[in-house]
C-alpha cells in the first residue's frame, strides 16, 4: 500500500497544488457557499442516486457494530487457544477454520476489526482536527505564520508516506500509539492543504466581509463562517483516509514494523497467515476480504459523498 | 556465541509463507542442470562483514574462506570429535597450561603468501586489541590477553612465535575447553601482511579479504548475491563443490518456491514455519530432508530480581505450569526433544540423571502458588523481541496461555532488537524466551555464559543469586580431571535448574534442512548452525 | 516560466525542512545505536570510543549542520552496518528501481489508459464492468497479495516468468505488473470517468454532426480534452515509484532503493535511513514540479496567465 496510498493523496483528493492554481475552482466555491439544502439533504439525495454508496454506508455501519459487540459477537475469546485443534479448515464449529495456536479466525476476526477500524478512524479524526486548526489560521492570518504551516505541510507531504512511516515506527518503536502518531503526522497535511485553500478564498467573500464589518470577532469568523464551508471536502477527505490507513498498516505489518502481536490487527492477521496462503487459504483470505470490503465500502462512500457534497473536489 | 542462535532462530523463519505449494510439487526442475560443480543456495538477509573479528551474526562466509587451528568433526553416531586443521601436531604441558602447536607445512593464503606462526599470533592479537572486536570471549584464556585488551600492553604474552611453523600457547590458567574454543568460527586465521594491507577494507572488499580456506569470494554485489570459487592455492583436497551462488532472498516464501522450482539446492527450514515444513517438505521431499541435531537449548529465562519471581516456589510453580511438551508439538512440529537442565541433548556434559524430573502440572503449581502467598495470582511482563521468528512469538503467546491458567497474568510487551538487547543486558528485564545454541562442544560453553559470575547473570536479566554456586561454576574451569569436571557440571546444573529454578528449561530444536536431488550429500555444521562449510557437500 | 522558477526555489525550505525532520526524528530514539551495533560482548570502553569516532557526541546542530555540508557535497555519511558510503548504496540500487518504476509506470499508463478508453466507449458493457472490476481489486488489494498471488500463479504455477528479479528486463515485468497495477487502475478509473463527463459534452456533438466517425471523436477530441489531469497523475506515479516500491522489491528480491530502506530499518542504520529517505524525498519534490510543469504546458488557461 506504500504504492497505494501516497497516489491517492496526491491525486484523487484533488491534486492539491493544483487547487491553489486553478482559478475556475474559487468560483464553484462560491457558488456552493450559495447554496441552499444542508448536508443532510445532500446526504439524502446521495442515498437516492447512489445505491452503491448508500450499501457502502451500510456495509460500514454494520463492521462498526461488528467490532463495537465483538465481545458479545464472537463465539470465542480473541486469544482463546485450543493446540489440539491448530489450522483446522472451516467448519460449524469456526466459521472461518482456525490458526496455528487453535484460535477461531472468525473471533479474531471480529477483535482485530477494533484494532484495524480504529487505526483506520482515530488518527484520520485527530489529523483532520490538527488540519482544520493550523488550515484556518494558516488561511485567514496569512503571513510568516501561514509560510511556515504551508511549508510544514509541504515537507510532510514530500516523504513518501510509507518511508515516513518507518521513520516514525524506527523512532517510536512498533506499537499502535506509534502507529497513529505516523498516521496523523502523515495526513494531517493535506487536510490542512484543503482548508487552508478555502479559507483564502472564503475570507474575502461578501459575506465574511458583512460579518467583519458588524464586529463578528475572528474567532467566531473562523468557526461559525468559514468552517462550516470546509465541512464537505472534509468529510469527502475523511472518508477516503481511514481506508489508506487501513492498507498503510497492512502494509507496515507485512515488513513486520506494524502492530505486534498478541495484538491483532487485519494487517497482521494476514501477514501472520500469510505463510499458509497456498495450504490453508482461509487464513490469509479472510482478513484480506475484511480489509478490502471496508477499502471499497469507504471508497465507494467518498466518491458519492463527493458528487453531491464537493463537486469543486471532482478531478478537474 | 549469541551469534549463531540469533540468525538460526531469532531472525529464522522472520516471514516464512507459502512454502505449501503442496501440489505442484515433484517439479525437479534442478535436474535439468548438469552438475558443473555449483551450488546455489539463499540467505533472506546480506552478510554485514566477512571479518570475524567484528561481526558474530554470520559465518558462512568465513567458514568458507579461512581455516582454523582445529576443526569438529561430526561422526556419524552425532558424537563429534576435535580433529587437526591448519595444526599438524600439538602437545599439552602437564599442568595444562602450556600448549605447543606445529602448523601444517606449506600452507598457503588464496594470493600465494605463507601462512606463518606469526600469522597466528597477529590474528589473537587482533581478536583482543581491536576495539569493534566482539570474539575477546574466545581469546581471553590466554596468558597477558587482558593487557592487550586494555591496551596496556601491545604485545600478546601469552603466544610465542618458536619459529615459522611452530608456536607455544601459554595459559593464564588451566582451561579444558581451550582447543575446542580455538575451533570456533570467531578464530579463523588471518594473515597478518594480507589484514594491514587491506586496512579498513578488511571483512568489506572481497578481493582483500582472503584466507587459507578452500574457498574465495569472487563477487559480492550487496543484497543481491554473492559469488564464491576454489581457492587456487588450497592446499586441502579439493572439494566437490566448485562454484557457489548466494541470492539474497528477503521473503521466504519466494525462497521456498524457488527451491520447488529448482533455483536453491539447499533450503534452510528454520526460514519456514514448521506447518509448512510438515505438509510440503516432509510429504513431496521426505527422502530430501536432512536433519541436524542443534546443540543449543531454548529456556525461559525468569528475573529474580523482580518481585515475586525472586520467590524460589514461584519460579518453581512457573516451571510447572509451562506445557513444553504442547510447545514443541504445536509450534515445531514435535522437531525436537524436551530439556530439563542447562546441558542439551548431544552436549558434553549433558546428564541423563538431571532429566526427566520436570512435568507439565498446572494444579501442583497453582499449590505452589498459594503456598507462597499467590493464590489469586499476580502481574508480570514477557519481553519480546521484534526480530524474533514467529515461532518465538508463538512459544511465548502459548506460555502467556499456560501461566494464565494457573492465575497470571502476563503481559508479553514487544521491543526493538537494540531496545531488547539494552533492557536485558541492564539486567531489568523481567523475563523472555531465547535460545542459546553452542559455539564449542562443552558444558563451559553454556554454564559459565549464564551462571559464571554474577555479572553474567545480570547482563542475561536472570539475576540468580546463589554466589556460592556461581564461584563453583568458574572454578570448574580449571579441573583438569574430566570426569571430575563433568561431575560437578552434573551437580551445579540439578542446583541450578531444579534447586534454585533459576529458569524454565524448555527444549533443543533439530535444525531441518531439504535439498535438491542435485546434491549427493550434505553434512550440516555439527552444533546444527544455519551456516556450514561447502566442502561437506557433494554434488550428484 | 517565471511561475516554475519560482516553485523551484520554494523547493528549497521544504527540502531543508525534511532533513531537519527526519534528523530530529532518527536521533531522538531510545537505546543507543553503538551497542546495538556492536552486540553484548563489547566493553564500555569500545561503545564511548564508536560513540566518539561516529560523531555522536558533537551537539545536535554540529550535527546537523555537518550532515547538510556534507550532503550537498553528496556525502551522506556511511552505514553503520556495513560501513559503506551511503551514497554509492543508493547509486548501486537506484538502476533496480528506475527499472521496475519505468516499467511500472509504462504498464499503469498503457493498461490504464486503453482500458479506460475502452470502458468509457463500451459503457456497462462486459468489458467495462470486467475492467472495473480489475481497478477495483487494484485499488483495495493489499499490493503484497497482489505481488505474492502473481508471483505465485504466473511464475511458480505457469512458469511464465522468473520468480525474482535475475537481472533481466524480462524478470522485472511481473514485479512491474504487481507495483503498477494500482496505479493502472485508478488512471483506468479516472480515464473513464473524465472522458464520460467530455462525451456528453455540446462540442462532441457538433463533432459527430459534423460526419467524423464515432473513433476519431473520441481519439480527437474527447481524450484531448480529458487528458489534463491524467498526465500530471501519470508523472505523480511515476515519481512516487521511484521513491521506492518497499513491499514489491522484497517480495521479488530486488535490490533497489526501497530493500534498502527496510534493510536499514532492520539492521537500526540510521545513516542509510536517513539517506534513503532524503534521496527518495528528491525524487518525490522533483516529480512534483516535472507535474507542474506539464499541467502549466497542457492548460491553455495557466498557460495564458503565465
Amino acid at each position: 500500500m506504500a504504492e497505494h496510498d501516497f497516489f491517492r493523496k496526491q491525486n484523487e483528493s484533488g491534486t492539491p497544488q493544483n487547487i491553489e492554481q486553478n482559478a475556475a475552482s474559487e468560483e464553484d466555491l462560491l457558488g456552493q457557499i450559495g447554496e441552499k439544502d444542508g448536508i443532510t439533504d445532500k446526504l439524502r439525495r446521495m442515498c437516492r442516486q447512489n445505491k452503491l454508496a448508500a450499501f457502502s454506508a451500510a456495509v460500514i455501519l454494520i463492521i462498526l457494530l461488528m467490532a463495537v459487540f465483538a465481545p458479545v459477537i464472537a463465539p470465542y475469546g480473541e486469544a482463546e487457544q485450543d493446540l489440539l485443534n491448530r489450522l483446522q479448515a472451516p467448519s460449524a464449529a469456526h466459521w472461518l477454520g482456525t490458526d496455528e495456536l487453535g484460535r477461531d479466525v472468525f473471533s479474531r476476526l471480529l477483535y482485530g476489526a477494533r484494532v484495524s477500524l480504529s487505526i483506520g478512524i482515530i488518527p484520520s479524526i485527530i489529523s483532520l482536527l490538527i488540519g482544520i486548526l493550523l488550515g484556518l489560521t494558516a488561511g485567514y492570518f496569512g503571513g510568516w505564520y501561514d509560510y511556515i504551516v504551508m511549508r510544514l505541510a509541504d515537507v510532510m507531504l514530500s516523504v513518501p508516506s510509507l518511508l515516513m512511516a518507518m521513520v516514525v515506527m524506527y523512532t517510536l518503536g512498533s506499537s499502535i500509539t506509534s502507529l497513529f502518531i505516523a498516521l496523523i503526522i502523515v495526513d494531517w497535511a493535506s487536510v490542512a492543504r484543503v482548508v487552508r485553500s478555502q479559507t483564502l478564498s472564503l475570507k474575502e467573500s461578501e459575506y465574511v466581509e458583512a460579518a467583519r464589518s458588524i464586529g463578528v470577532g475572528r474567532f467566531t469568523i473562523m468557526i461559525r463562517h468559514i468552517l462550516p464551508n470546509c465541512i464537505p471536502s472534509l468529510i469527502v477527505l475523511f472518508t477516503l483516509n481511514v481506508p489508506s490507513a487501513i492498507l498503510s498498516e497492512s502494509s507496515l505489518s507485512f515488513l513486520g514494523i506494524g502492530v505486534q502481536p498478541p495484538a491483532a490487527s487485519w494487517g497482521l492477521i494476514v501477514n501472520q497467515a500469510k505463510q499458509f496462503l497456498f495450504t490453508q487459504p482461509w487464513l490469509c483470505l479472510a482478513p484480506c476480504i475484511a480489509i478490502m470490503i471496508v477499502v471499497l465500502a469507504f471508497n465507494f462512500l467518498g466518491d458519492g459523498l463527493r458528487d453531491v457534497l464537493d463537486p469543486y473536489m471532482k478531478d478537474q | 556465541m549469541k551469534k549463531i542462535s540469533r540468525r538460526d532462530f531469532l531472525k529464522g523463519s522472520a516471514s516464512a509463507l507459502a512454502a505449501s505449494v503442496m501440489f505442484g510439487s515433484g517439479l525437479n526442475a534442478a535436474a535439468e542442470e548438469g552438475s558443473d560443480g555449483t551450488l546455489y543456495i539463499a540467505w533472506t538477509s546480506d552478510m554485514q562483514t566477512m571479518d570475524v573479528h567484528t561481526t558474530s551474526s554470520n559465518y558462512q562466509i568465513p567458514l568458507n574462506i579461512f581455516d582454523r587451528l582445529f576443526e569438529i568433526q561430526l561422526n556419524d553416531d552425532g558424537s563429534t570429535e576435535l580433529v587437526n586443521s591448519l595444526v599438524e601436531d600439538y602437545t599439552v604441558s602437564e599442568d595444562g597450561l602450556t600448549y605447543e602447536f606445529a602448523l601444517h607445512e606449506g600452507v598457503l593464503f588464496s594470493d600465494g603468501t605463507p601462512l606463518t606462526s606469526a600469522d597466528v599470533k597477529y590474528t589473537f592479537t587482533r581478536m583482543l586489541a581491536l576495539p569493534e572486536s566482539v570474539q575477546t570471549d574466545f581469546a581471553n584464556a590466554i596468558a597477558g590477553s587482558d593487557e592487550v585488551m586494555e591496551g596496556t600492553a601491545e604485545e600478546l604474552t601469552g603466544i610465542e612465535v618458536v619459529d615459522d611453523t611452530h608456536f607455544t600457547v601459554t595459559l593464564s590458567e588451566p582451561f579444558a575447553g581451550f582447543l575446542y574454543q580455538l575451533a570456533t568460527p570467531s578464530c579463523c586465521i588471518y594473515s597478518e601482511s594480507i589484514v594491514e594491507a587491506a586496512g579498513d577494507d578488511y571483512g568489506i572488499d572481497p578481493a582483500l579479504t582472503i584466507g587459507t580456506g578452500p574457498y574465495v569470494v569472487t563477487s559480492w554485489d550487496h543484497d543481491n548475491s554473492i559469488i564464491l570459487d576454489l581457492n587456487p592455492n588450497y592446499w586441502g583436497e579439493t572439494p566437490s563443490v566448485t562454484h557457489v551462488e548466494i541470492s539474497i532472498i528477503p521473503d521466504a516464501s519466494t525462497m521456498s518456491m524457488m527451491f520447488q522450482s529448482g533455483e536453491i539446492d539447499i533450503l534452510d527450514c528454520d526460514y519456514l514455519d514448521s506447518s509448512v515444513v510438515e505438509s510440503t517438505y516432509k510429504t513431496a521431499y521426505a527422502d530430501q530432508i536432512v536433519s541436524a541435531n542443534r546443540l543449543s537449548i531454548t529456556y525461559f529465562m525468569l528475573n529474580e530480581n523482580v518481585e515475586p519471581l525472586n520467590d524460589v516456589n514461584v519460579r518453581k510453580a512457573i516451571q510447572m505450569a509451562v506445557d513444553r511438551e504442547s510447545i514443541l508439538t504445536s509450534v515445531y512440529s514435535g522437531e525436537g526433544t524436551i530439556e530439563d537442565g542447562i546441558f542439551p541433548t548431544g552436549l558434553i556434559g549433558h546428564s541423563e540423571e538431571n532429566q526427566g524430573w520436570l512435568e507439565y502440572d498446572p494444579e501442583g503449581a497453582k499449590a505452589l502458588l498459594e503456598e507462597a502467598g499467590y493464590a489469586d495470582g499476580f502481574t508480570m511482563e514477557i519481553s519480546s523481541d521484534e526480530s524474533a521468528s514467529s515461532g518465538v512469538l508463538l512459544v511465548l503467546q502459548i506460555i502467556q496461555q499456560n501461566l494464565a491458567d494457573v492465575g497470571i497474568t502476563a503481559e508479553i510487551v514487544s521491543y526493538d532488537e537494540a531496545s531488547w538487547l539494552a533492557l536485558r543486558k541492564s539486567g531489568e528485564m523481567c523475563s523472555f524466551v531465547a535460545t542459546w545454541t553452542a559455539d564449542y562442544n562443552d558444558p563451559d560453553n553454556f554454564i559459565y555464559t549464564f551462571f559464571g559470575s554474577a555479572d553474567k547473570s545480570l547482563i542475561r536479566s536472570g539475576n540468580y543469586y546463589n554466589t556460592e554456586v556461581m564461584e563453583r561454576v568458574a572454578a570448574a574451569r580449571a579441573i583438569v580431571d574430566d570426569d571430575e569436571r563433568l561431575a560437578e557440571y552434573a551437580a551445579l546444573e540439578a542446583q541450578i535448574v531444579q534447586e534454585d529454578a533459576a529458569w524454565v528449561p524448555l527444549f533443543s530444536r533439530t535444525h531441518l534442512f531439504v535439498v535438491s536431488d542435485r546434491v549427493a550429500s550434505y553434512t550440516p555444521h555439527w552444533a546444527g548452525y544455519s551456516d556450514y562449510s561447502f566442502v561437506g557437500v557433494t554434488l550428484a | 516560466m517565471k511561475s516554475f522558477l519560482k516553485r523551484l526555489l520554494g523547493t528549497i525550505p521544504v527540502l531543508f525542512g525534511v532533513v531537519l525532520l527526519i534528523f530530529i526524528m532518527l536521533r531522538i530514539i531510545p537505546g543507543d545505536p553503538v551497542t546495538m551495533l556492536l552486540g553484548e560482548h563489547v566493553n564500555q570502553d569500545t561503545i564511548d570510543r564508536l560513540t566518539e569516532v561516529m560523531g555522536l557526541n558533537d551537539p545536535l546542530p554540529t550535527q546537523f549542520f555537518n550532515y547538510i555540508v556534507n550532503a550537498l557535497h553528496g556525502d551522506l555519511g556511511v552505514s553503520y552496518k556495513y560501513n559503506r558510503e551511503v551514497t554509492d548504496m543508493i547509486l548501486e540500487a537506484l538502476p533496480y528501481t528506475i527499472k521496475l518504476a519505468v516499467l511500472a509506470a509504462l504498464f499503469a499508463w498503457v493498461i490504464g489508459l486503453v482500458t479506460g478508453i475502452i470502458s468509457a466507449v463500451r459503457q456497462n458493457h462486459l468489458a467495462d464492468r470486467l475492467f472495473m472490476g480489475f481497478s477495483l481489486a487494484g485499488v483495495s488489494i493489499p499490493i503484497f497479495m497482489t505481488s505474492l498471488f502473481l508471483q505465485y500463479f504466473l511464475a511458480f504455477k505457469i512458469k511464465l516468468f522468473p520468480l525474482t528479479e535475475n537481472g533481466s528486463l524480462y524478470s522485472m515485468i511481473l514485479p512491474a505488473i504487481a507495483l503498477g497495477w494500482n496505479s493502472a487502475g485508478r488512471i483506468a478509473r479516472m480515464t473513464r470517468s473524465n472522458l464520460l463527463e467530455v462525451l456528453q459534452a455540446d462540442y462532441i456533438d457538433t463533432a459527430r454532426a459534423k460526419g467524423l466517425r464515432r473513433n476519431a471523436v473520441i481519439v480527437g477530441h474527447a481524450l484531448k480534452n480529458s487528458m489534463l489531469p491524467i498526465v500530471t497523475m501519470m508523472a505523480l506515479q511515476l515519481s512516487s515509484m521511484l521513491s521506492g516500491a518497499v513491499i514489491t522489491e522484497s517480495v521479488f528480491a530486488i535490490p533497489g532503493i526501497g530493500r534498502l530502506a527496510t534493510t536499514a530499518i532492520s539492521n537500526r542504520d540510521m545513516p542509510v535511513l536517513q539517506g534513503t529517505v532524503l534521496f527518495t524525498t528528491v525524487i518525490v519534490i522533483a516529480g512534483n514540479l516535472l507535474a507542474d510543469l506539464l499541467y502549466s504546458v497542457l492548460d491553455p488557461r495557466i498557460r495564458k496567465e503565465a
